[in-house]
């Protein structure tokens, strides 16, 4: 007993351990950001569309939340009886098992979605057509069949070798994979250079300031389907990019905003912020694995394909338990992005000027709801963002 | 277990033909008359058509004299096409009468029909109109889409299997005198089913076209038994409605494992090609790798086609599947056939082309009848299972698992020979 406890409390000091280092951040731990009200830079109709449009965005998601959720009880309940439709042994008729919630979850939140095209159509968010988002969820739902496959392959393969100890050998083979899919994300859009020559000599200024050198930036494009401005940067080592959506570069920003996105997406990659993504993966994916291991064990184990359907459940349901704080980890990489960028370009007013226009071209809400913050905003809110802005041209105007 | 279908299909051909007119060509040159007396009669047939529609809407029971003529011109149309494709020998009269021709059909008298299925008739016929247009030309099925002017893709699914097996049953006709019989049976099969969709569409019959070949061919002998065939235990047709709605992404993961086993195939095969040549006899472990092979394509295609229910396993394991198959063992084959295999492949590549587009539109029209009734159709199973098997035969002359060539027979063959067999043996 005392012996378990301490490998328990070994293994809960290293995680913490680890944890603290992948925390380390570059923002001043003594940067304090004022109290910024909203209605000094937004006007009240912008706010009132945000607000009205986030309310509904929120119960839809809500909405899902419960559908998915009572789905897969069902489907852990009775689930099993798909079983007489496989003839492909356990493995594979685990798999099937796999493959069959997660489409009965897909097809419960039809519904859902459809309402979320209307919505977001209604507000010009999105020009993409109903039949597509359908027809083509279906069809991409093969994609995910596949990986989901891989992974119940991993799990079960290592649960008819090592029993329930198979947590241990699949979560590494996990953290394996996020870093593969991390070093190869950006292959799986189609993207082009950037034509912008300003731009692509401020990028090749920041680059070198934040010790990132020759980082390529490209555009990639989404205008077709969207008109919500994004960028992100991906990959590591070799295949580390920024890119940027063309719904960015269309002329709704200026180009010292578009600087300051540049700057941030730069910082992630400063930070190393993709890397200490796979290292917070896999600090959840030992536990969580885990977890699966133990709640499965009164199905027989995950060597066993009736224990399929309550592994997606408890999978899913540890997802949303560890969503705040995946949202605040998110939160606090973006925030040392933001402060990236403050002090690369030195240009707060710029910084100021993009989160204003993100509330009219997203209609995201500037100081949204605990709800909404604990929940979905795996961003700091546009108060909190502008709020730094104000806190660095501060601090930059008191410092010699 | 099934009603005989009340259209009818007779064959009594001996499967000889005249090296003269065997020559699609020549053919076709002898049919002009009557491709220009069909086109009349299409015409008089479209008219007709509306008004023993609006007869038989009135009075429930289509009229006899348009009965008769509706037969008289199915009848025909089914003389005039086993003609082109080599299913019959005899030069077609023009009037389609009743038994004069050696490939024929029976149709019922006329009889009360629900109001309801005659008022929807054009469409609740659609499904068989674009089945019968993939096996044997007729009802069109086209599809085009044009984005731009100078733009434009389209697919033409029309008549393939009788188009291919006139095609070479034209050659073979000229170098032996006779028609091989699988490719008779194959166009006569396609022919009958085409003959009983239009005789649902013009009122003739109330019964719905039945796909299965072995209903449509009763009567006919069966082909001797290939090496290479269709085994498993009885289908009982349940579909689960979930996995039928999502069969296309949950094969996904199988066709991804069959597109990564056919690279290592391809190497295996060439191997064992040479090492066929050389000592005239596949090596067993290639043999033992390709035919792993052989039943995990059929066990994916038929899951995918929904031919069988279950989700098939990942090893192509015998035994394991509804729809299995049965594979011979490593024998001596000969160093020619060998060595040209991929050149004799062809012909058989042609026939599997042509049941591919039949399957392809069994699995669509299946897709809708297994969701709303949680089944299958018998019917569209067994052909289903006729084209699979046909591309297994293929698959494993091609592949040097058999030298048995693929026998086109929508029939499956008999452990025993049957009457034509002996009777061309003794000739």
């Amino acid at each position: 007993m005392i012996r378990r406890a301490s490998v328990v409390a070994a293994l809960a000091a290293a995680w913490t351990a680890a944890a603290w280092f992948l925390w380390q951040t570059k923002v001043p731990s003594s940067l304090r950001l004022p109290h910024v009200d909203e209605r000094r830079f937004f006007t009240a109709s912008q706010l009132h569309a945000a607000s009205s449009y986030s309310s509904v965005a929120d119960w839809l998601w809500i909405g899902g939340v419960i559908v998915q959720l009572s789905v897969l009880v069902l489907y852990a309940w009775r689930g099993e009886r798909f079983t007489r439709d496989s003839a492909a042994g356990p493995m594979g008729t685990g798999m099937l098992l796999g493959m069959v919630g997660f489409a009965l979850v897909w097809l419960a939140q039809v519904p859902f979605t459809v309402l979320g095209l209307w919505w977001e159509r209604r507000h010009h968010l999105t020009s993409v057509g109903y039949f597509d988002t359908v027809f083509g969820g279906w069809l991409g739902l093969g994609t995910e069949f596949v990986f989901l496959c891989v992974a119940l392959a991993v799990v079960m393969g290592f649960a008819r070798l090592v029993g329930e100890w198979w947590w241990l050998p699949a979560a590494p083979v996990f953290v394996g994979l996020a870093l593969l899919f991390a070093f190869v994300d950006l292959w799986l859009s189609t993207t082009h250079a950037l034509h912008d020559a300003r731009l692509r000599a401020a990028a090749t200024r920041f680059e070198r300031v934040e010790g990132v050198p020759h980082t390529p930036i490209v555009v990639e494009r989404v205008r077709r389907s969207t008109t919500l401005p994004n960028a992100e940067a991906a990959g590591m080592g070799p295949s580390r990019r920024v890119i940027v959506w063309d719904t960015l570069v269309d002329g709704r920003f200026t180009e010292r905003e578009l600087e300051v996105v540049v700057a941030h997406e730069l910082g992630h990659l400063a930070r190393h912020h993709i890397w200490k993504d796979v290292g917070w993966y896999a600090l959840f994916a030992f536990p969580g694995a885990w977890a699966i291991a133990r709640a499965t064990r009164r199905r027989g184990g995950m060597s066993l394909p009736p224990a399929v359907p309550l592994a997606l459940l408890v999978l899913v349901v540890l997802n949303y338990l560890a969503l705040p704080l995946q949202n605040a980890i998110s939160r606090h990489m973006e925030a040392e992005a933001d402060w990236m960028a403050l002090r690369t370009t030195r240009d707060p007013a710029a910084a100021i000027g993009l989160f204003r226009r993100f509330v009219p071209t997203t209609l995201e809400e500037p100081d949204p709801s605990t709800f909404d913050y604990l929940l979905r905003e795996n961003h700091p809110t546009l108060v909190q963002r502008i709020g730094m802005a104000e806190a660095y041209a501060t601090s930059a105007a008191q410092s010699p | 277990m099934h009603q005989p279908h009340p259209v009818r299909l007779v064959v009594e051909d001996d499967l000889r033909r005249n090296r003269w007119t065997a020559f699609f060509v020549v053919r076709f040159i002898f049919a002009i008359p009557h491709l220009i007396w069909i086109f009349l009669w299409t015409v008089a047939v479209f008219f007709a058509a509306i008004a023993n529609w609006l007869a038989s809407l009135v009075r429930g029971t289509p009229p006899q004299g348009l009965h008769r003529f509706m037969c008289s011109y199915l009848r025909y149309s089914l003389h005039l096409t086993s003609y082109l494709a080599l299913a019959g020998n005899p030069y077609p009269g023009f009037l389609g009468e009743e038994g004069e021709y050696p490939i024929d059909v029976r149709f019922p008298e006329p009889s009360h029909q629900n109001r309801w299925s005659i008022f929807l008739r054009l469409f609740l016929a659609l499904p068989a109109l674009v089945l019968s247009s993939a096996l044997a030309g007729s009802g069109g099925t086209r599809f085009s889409t044009s984005t731009h002017a100078s733009r434009s893709t389209s697919f033409s699914g029309g008549g393939a299997l009788i188009v291919a097996c006139g095609l070479l049953g034209s050659f073979a006709s000229l170098v032996r005198g006779r028609m091989p019989k699988g490719l008779r049976d194959a166009a006569a099969y396609a022919i009958g089913y085409s003959a009983q969709a239009g005789a649902y569409l013009l009122l003739v019959t109330d019964r719905y076209p039945n796909a299965d070949p072995t209903a449509m061919l009763e009567g006919v002998d069966r082909p001797p038994e290939h090496p290479v065939h269709l085994v498993g235990a009885a289908d009982d047709l349940r579909r689960s409605r979930v996995t039928v709605l999502f069969r296309l992404p949950l094969a996904l993961v199988h066709l991804i494992w069959l597109g990564l086993w056919s690279i290592a195939i391809f190497f295996a095969v060439v191997v064992n090609w040479f090492i066929t040549l050389f000592t005239g006899t596949p090596a067993r472990s290639f043999h033992r790798f390709t035919c792993a092979y052989l039943r995990q394509w059929l066990h994916v295609v038929a899951f995918l086609t929904l031919t069988a229910n279950p989700f098939p396993g990942f090893v192509g394991e015998f035994g394991h599947y509804p729809l299995d198959l049965e594979l011979p063992q490593p024998a001596r084959q000969n160093r020619w056939t060998t060595f040209f295999r991929l050149f004799l492949f062809v012909p058989a590549a042609l026939v599997r082309g042509a049941l591919s587009g039949a399957l392809f539109w069994c699995a669509v029209l299946t897709w809708f009848y297994a969701l709303a009734t949680g089944s299958a159709s018998w019917g569209l199973r067994n052909l289903a299972a006729y084209a699979l098997r046909y591309d297994a035969q293929t698959n494993a002359y091609l592949l040097l698992v058999s030298e048995a060539y693929p026998h086109a027979s929508p029939l499956e063959g008999a452990p025993e020979p049957q009457h034509e067999f002996a009777e061309a043996a003794a000739a």
